[in-house]
């Protein structure tokens, strides 16, 4: 029986190892953290429904355990060598394994907010980034205790599009999030005046366009179309903003009590380390490249290692897992030439 | 402000400073507006830092006023400044030290545009040996005199004389630092502490015993402009970009501001007294003014020269209140003397500001 | 014959300052001349984008271009790696170098940098030479300016300057040879040439606005650009 090794314990490698598995195949999924789930448990809800994200994951754990894939938590791999067509790897804790196929589903990290310098991530204290606001939407705000603010902004594209942090790509995911987020904000503080802060709306899935509409005509929420410049504190701890309302040609300044940078997708840490590794290449934003783009995008240059989900760029779980139900045919059909 | 989040961006953003053997070139405004300053940086650079510095009294300006007044063209200011390499490297130095921000900021983009594009700089070569039959080497190392003085602040620290410590309160002297706009707006890399949160003077403030205020008009350039204030019809440009710094840093109740460019003091200074004159309004304590000083004479200060010798008699707005909380003394019957000891007069007083 | 358009784009800071501009605003935000003047860096980013030659001589024509202050904090910040400011410059080079500068009162006042900033370059290899520049032209600069200006030189002097003198030192007398290179260097490089479009083109102008015009600082034409305002240039 042939055996795959999946690295990264995400969605994206759930789904794969699911999908595997019931192929008939041997399956050991290797996950670096002590529980499976990935990104995608941090995030309370998802878009565009605002369903819980505990649903997906609970859905994709009840077939993996209905399934024969050998799990290892607090697993990391840092040996890999291949001789004839069998790949043999060695974990952090010094178990061997071997497969006839590997797949990479090292996933992304959020964008390091500090490096945006003038938004004042890591200065100012009420700067935050989407990952943590969804901390607070775990906690029902309890970190913030009494404190209620009336304005808050939500700033587009940080990390993205973004010549001078390093990325030029867009994120994806970040537009319809901000909508998201926007609308649960307004839900927890009604009265509070919620601004987002965009260059364009990519409202192009199912339901972000009525998403948009109803973050409008229900909860009120001003979209300006201006891109943050600058972050400054006032004399009162809030936060003044520079912008350009660019479709009536002003600039202005607003004070508001909190903003929540919209970070983007970078390659994660992970992904990073197992590209050098297995000696992978990336592409032009620093992603892992697939071998042809649109006609094989699970293959890498690799033979014999498939790479899936948002280590080869920014996906939404719904391009990540019909990612990964494709991954699994490609393998099946590599593993049977 | 979160201490940790600066220092990981200053971390970032450190630069080559040579250690010695600097070649020296003015700065038209500092040297018409603040003579005292570079009189004070060359008298600190020998005296108490045994520094080698040297001027080449054949190096002229830079020109980037006139650059940047556009009536230079561009091939013109590149041309000027390969001359002042040219005699850079025939004194036997490779490391420039521009008194001037503007000169500093042209000499990186200049560096910068060779770098990128060097058939221009094939181009110039050919132009100024054309020109004056001469040749020249870049620059190994290019650093403002501000980033010399912060390379040193703590020798400097350790040879004051004073603190910046308010000798009535305890506490630290709060301070305003204003960085020139071509300092590290153009390219960040190149300046000490990057474009956001420069360190090059709040280094040289907090290793004085000063502490820095940050306030929301920060980074707004004070309003040279340029063309906008040389020319008279437009310095109501000059006045509101001031105005918008002083209205901002007001509520922090700033007890001095540093600058490091040459021109910046010279409005921060003598539009405080324009705007007292135009609005009735006066910052800071007291109706004085909030006294604005350069990076040279804040050292020279420290270090307990005469404040008369470093060239405080020529601002505006009155520098003695800083002077006192400081507790360096000084001799108000010798502020308006000249080199010999005699007599030229008073200014007037000012209608609004108030004036030792 | 180059169209203006080819003639802008030519310029090495068009190269280097104008990528793309996708209208984000982030540049206009933290504009000191934004905030001031009916004037937003954006919108001139993408009218040069779109090289109509039409809209581009109407640029070179108006105010518009003048009212940066090349302060840069534009390239600090663009998502894109545009630069407003260094298309400004270029803008104002071939302004000036067509003659296109004097049709708006803004451009007509590169006269008075040429004299004035040109002249002491020229005479004196320093873009300032202040004595004698008091607080009739600049009453800002206040009562001390006055009582430097009185005892201009010894007061140079009190502050340790070799004002007018040999060797290094403060304000000291540049040598007639290295100003003999600046102005070779001004022949060769194009300096020279502009100087005198300029001059040439702001003549012919005040003969047009029946505007008496002479050499100096001293004539009709001379006060009216230093000092006219139509007041009609302020975001409302």
């Amino acid at each position: 029986m042939k055996k795959i090794i999946i690295i990264g314990g995400g969605i994206a490698g759930m789904q794969a190892a699911v999908k595997l598995s019931s192929l008939g195949y041997i399956v050991d999924l290797i996950e670096k953290e002590d529980d499976l789930g990935g990104q995608v448990k941090k995030w309370k809800k998802i878009f565009p429904y605002l369903d819980e994200s505990s649903k997906i994951i609970e859905h994709i754990t009840t077939n993996l355990k209905k399934s024969n894939v050998n799990i290892h938590t607090n697993s990391s791999i840092s040996f890999v060598e291949k001789k004839s067509n069998t790949f043999r790897l060695i974990s952090n804790k010094n178990k061997h394994y071997e497969a006839d196929a590997i797949v990479v589903a090292t996933g992304f990290d959020v964008f390091d907010a500090h490096k945006k310098e003038e938004y004042g991530y890591g200065i100012f204290p009420n700067v935050i980034t989407n990952e943590d606001l969804e901390k607070l939407f775990h906690s029902n705000f309890a970190e913030w205790e009494e404190k209620k603010p009336e304005k808050i902004g939500f700033i587009h594209c940080v990390g993205s599009r973004d010549a001078k942090a390093g990325n030029i790509y867009c994120s994806k995911v970040c537009c319809v999030t901000a909508v998201k987020q926007a609308i649960e904000l307004k839900q927890h503080f009604p009265n509070a005046d919620v601004y987002c802060f965009y260059m364009d709306l990519r409202m192009y899935g199912k339901h972000f366009e009525e998403l948009y509409k109803e973050a409008q005509e229900r909860y009120n929420i001003n979209f300006v179309r201006a891109r943050l410049s600058e972050v400054n504190e006032t004399i009162a701890q809030k936060l003044l903003i520079k912008v350009e309302d660019t479709l009536t040609s002003k600039p202005m300044k607003l004070t508001l009590d909190c903003i929540v940078l919209m970070a983007g997708m970078v390659p994660s840490k992970g992904t990073q380390a197992i590209e050098k590794l297995l000696k992978l290449n990336i592409d032009e934003n620093k992603f892992l490249a697939v071998k042809q783009p649109v006609l094989s995008e699970n293959e890498s240059n690799q033979e014999g290692v498939f790479i899936v989900g948002t280590a080869t760029g920014p996906k939404t779980i719904t391009d990540t897992l019909n990612d990964a139900s494709a991954c699994a045919l490609a393998i099946h059909e590599y593993l049977n030439k | 402000m979160k201490l940790e989040g600066l220092k990981k961006i200053w971390k970032e953003y450190q630069k080559e400073i040579a250690d010695n053997n600097y070649f020296y070139v003015r700065s038209c405004v500092r040297q018409n507006f603040f003579p005292g300053s570079e009189t004070t940086f060359l008298r600190i650079m020998k005296e108490e830092l045994g520094k080698n510095i040297y001027e080449n009294p054949c190096h002229t300006t830079c020109t980037a006023i006139g650059y940047h007044g556009d009536i230079i063209p561009l091939d013109t200011v590149m041309t000027v400044v390969a001359r002042q390499f040219a005699l850079m490297t025939e004194s036997g130095y490779e490391n420039l030290v521009p008194s001037c921000i503007t000169s500093f900021g042209l000499y990186t983009e200049v560096l910068d545009t060779w770098h990128h594009f060097p058939e221009i700089e094939e181009k110039i070569r050919k132009y100024l040996k054309k020109a004056t039959g001469r040749e020249f080497e870049k620059p190994k190392n290019l650093a403002h005199a501000s980033d010399i003085i912060y390379k040193f602040c703590k020798e400097i620290a350790a040879k004051a004389k004073y603190k910046l410590i308010n000798t009535n309160t305890g506490e630290p002297i709060k301070v305003v630092d204003h960085i020139g706009c071509h300092y590290s707006k153009m390219f960040p890399s190149k300046g000490i502490g990057g474009a956001e949160y420069p360190y090059v003077l709040q280094g040289m403030i907090e290793a004085w015993g000063g502490e820095i205020i940050d306030y929301p008009e920060r980074r707004h350039c004070c309003g040279f402009g340029f063309r906008q204030f040389i020319v008279q019809a437009n310095r109501g440009y000059s006045v509101s970009c001031s105005k918008k710094k002083f209205d901002s840093m007001e509520q922090y109740k700033p007890d001095m501001i540093i600058t490091n460019c040459p021109g910046c003091p010279m409005f921060l200074d003598k539009l405080q007294y324009a705007i007292s004159e135009m609005e009735g309004k006066v910052y800071g304590e007291n109706g004085h003014g909030i006294p604005v000083f350069t990076y040279e004479e804040v050292a020279g200060l420290v270090l307990g020269y005469d404040p008369w010798d470093i060239g405080l008699q020529v601002h505006q707005v009155a520098c003695e209140p800083l002077l006192d909380k400081i507790g360096i003394p000084y001799d108000l019957s010798k502020k308006y003397l000249d080199v010999n000891g005699g007599c030229l007069g008073k200014p007037e007083k000012a209608n609004v500001l108030k004036t030792y | 014959m180059k169209s203006l358009v080819e003639n802008l784009f030519d310029d090495i800071r068009i190269k280097e300052g104008l990528k793309a501009c996708i209208n984000c605003g982030t540049c206009t935000a933290i504009c000191p001349a934004a905030s001031f003047y009916d004037y937003d860096p954006r919108e001139l980013t993408v009218l040069v984008q779109n090289k109509n030659e039409q809209q581009l001589k109407n640029l070179l024509s108006s105010d518009y271009i003048w009212y940066c202050g090349e302060c840069m904090s534009c390239k600090t910040r663009c998502p894109k790696d545009n630069v407003p400011g260094l298309i400004i410059e270029a803008l104002r080079s071939l302004s000036q170098d067509t003659g296109l500068f004097i049709e708006s009162e803004k451009g007509r006042q590169q006269l008075y940098i040429k004299r004035v900033i040109g002249g002491w370059i020229l005479k004196y290899g320093y873009c300032l030479y202040l004595e004698g520049v008091g607080t009739n032209t600049h009453p800002e600069q206040g009562p001390v300016w006055d009582w430097r200006q009185k005892n201009w030189s010894e007061t140079l002097k009190r502050l340790g300057a070799n004002y007018k003198g040999d060797g290094p030192g403060i304000l000291r007398k540049i040598p007639e040879e290295a100003l003999e290179e600046i102005r070779k260097i001004f022949d060769e490089t194009g300096a020279t040439a502009r100087f005198n479009k300029i001059e040439e083109y702001s003549k012919k102008k005040a003969a047009e606005m029946n505007l008496e015009f002479g050499d100096g600082l001293d004539n009709e034409y001379f006060h009216h650009i230093s000092t006219h305002n139509s007041n009609k240039h302020n975001r409302e």
